[in-house]
């Protein structure tokens, strides 16, 4: 399979609002207040107030990610970006990263699939791609390496 | 500083379909339903076939593309059913057809398939639909 980097973004999140049980597993959604982005073909900013990551930890211990997030260019062009996503790992290192703590990205499982939609002509070839992500939990928010799938 | 992909053969997936049921033009597109009736998968960690009672929702965008979202029930050599489904994204002015399948299976031999995300490579061939999916790692 044949990648290329389309942009590495830091989100940064808000404290996480439990919502707990659900049928499905346990739901907590974890707000994203802001971050950044930035790649050969564009850069910007995250919108807080439409941004947030809907989380849930399944029975089989996979977090699964659910991200809707508004970005700004820089030239003012409004992007929509979804990706679902899955985190697992050994438990010490999933544990480790519920502490806060940075643990290697390479020690644990965290993909994303992100898709996006946008207006602008300049930024339409977002529409036309498939995409995957790298994630790299930190204590302040993920950080992505999203790579188009050529 | 990027952390990279990389990925690993899953399976070869070559899907049998029937006639096309043409729902037209909705607010969301032009809608078009492929009928999944049969065909195969086959790679180094599962192989079997499809099973009939699945199909594609095709939609046309305005932008001349096709956004697909599949669901189909994979039955392995050895007795265990799959819940496979699929977005994706076809355009063909830029030969460009890629799918992100993901799976369910209640299967512990298959339960890898729950913890792993997936990208596709689609060819329309003559006798129907391949897709080439890789896992990522």
């Amino acid at each position: 399979m044949n990648t290329r980097l389309l942009m590495v973004m830091h989100v940064n999140v808000a404290p996480a609002l439990n919502i707990g049980a659900v049928p499905y597993g346990s739901r907590r959604l974890a707000p994203v207040s802001g971050g950044t982005f930035e790649g050969p073909r564009l850069r910007g900013t995250i919108l807080s107030g439409s941004s947030a990551d809907w989380l849930l930890l399944r029975s089989d211990g996979v977090l699964e990610l659910d991200l809707r997030c508004t970005l700004r260019t820089d030239d003012g062009a409004l992007i929509l970006m979804r990706s679902f996503g899955l985190r697992h790992g050994p438990p010490e290192v999933i544990a480790a990263i519920g502490r806060g703590e940075t643990v290697d990205p390479s020690s644990y499982y965290f993909r994303t699939m992100p898709r996006f939609e946008t207006a602008h002509p300049i930024y339409s070839f977002l529409n036309r791609m498939i995409a995957v992500a790298s994630g790299d939990r930190r204590p302040e928010g993920p950080i992505y390496s999203i790579h188009e799938v050529l | 500083m990027s952390l990279p992909i990389n990925t690993r053969p899953l399976m070869v997936l070559r899907l049998a379909t029937s006639a096309t049921q043409e729902i037209g033009s909705t607010p969301q597109g032009t809608l078009t339903i492929f009928p999944v009736v049969g065909g195969s998968f086959e790679g180094d960690r599962l192989r079997g076939k499809v099973l009939a009672a699945g199909g594609d929702w095709v939609n046309t965008r305005a932008d001349g593309t096709f956004t697909l979202d599949l669901r189909v029930t994979l039955e392995t050599d050895d007795g265990s059913l799959i819940h496979m489904t699929f977005s994706g994204l076809r355009d063909d002015a830029n030969h460009y057809f890629r799918t992100v399948p993901r799976f369910e299976t209640a299967a512990p031999k298959y339960a890898f398939l729950n913890r792993l995300l997936a990208v596709g490579i689609g060819e329309i061939r003559s006798d129907g639909p391949v897709h080439v999916i890789e896992e990522v790692l």
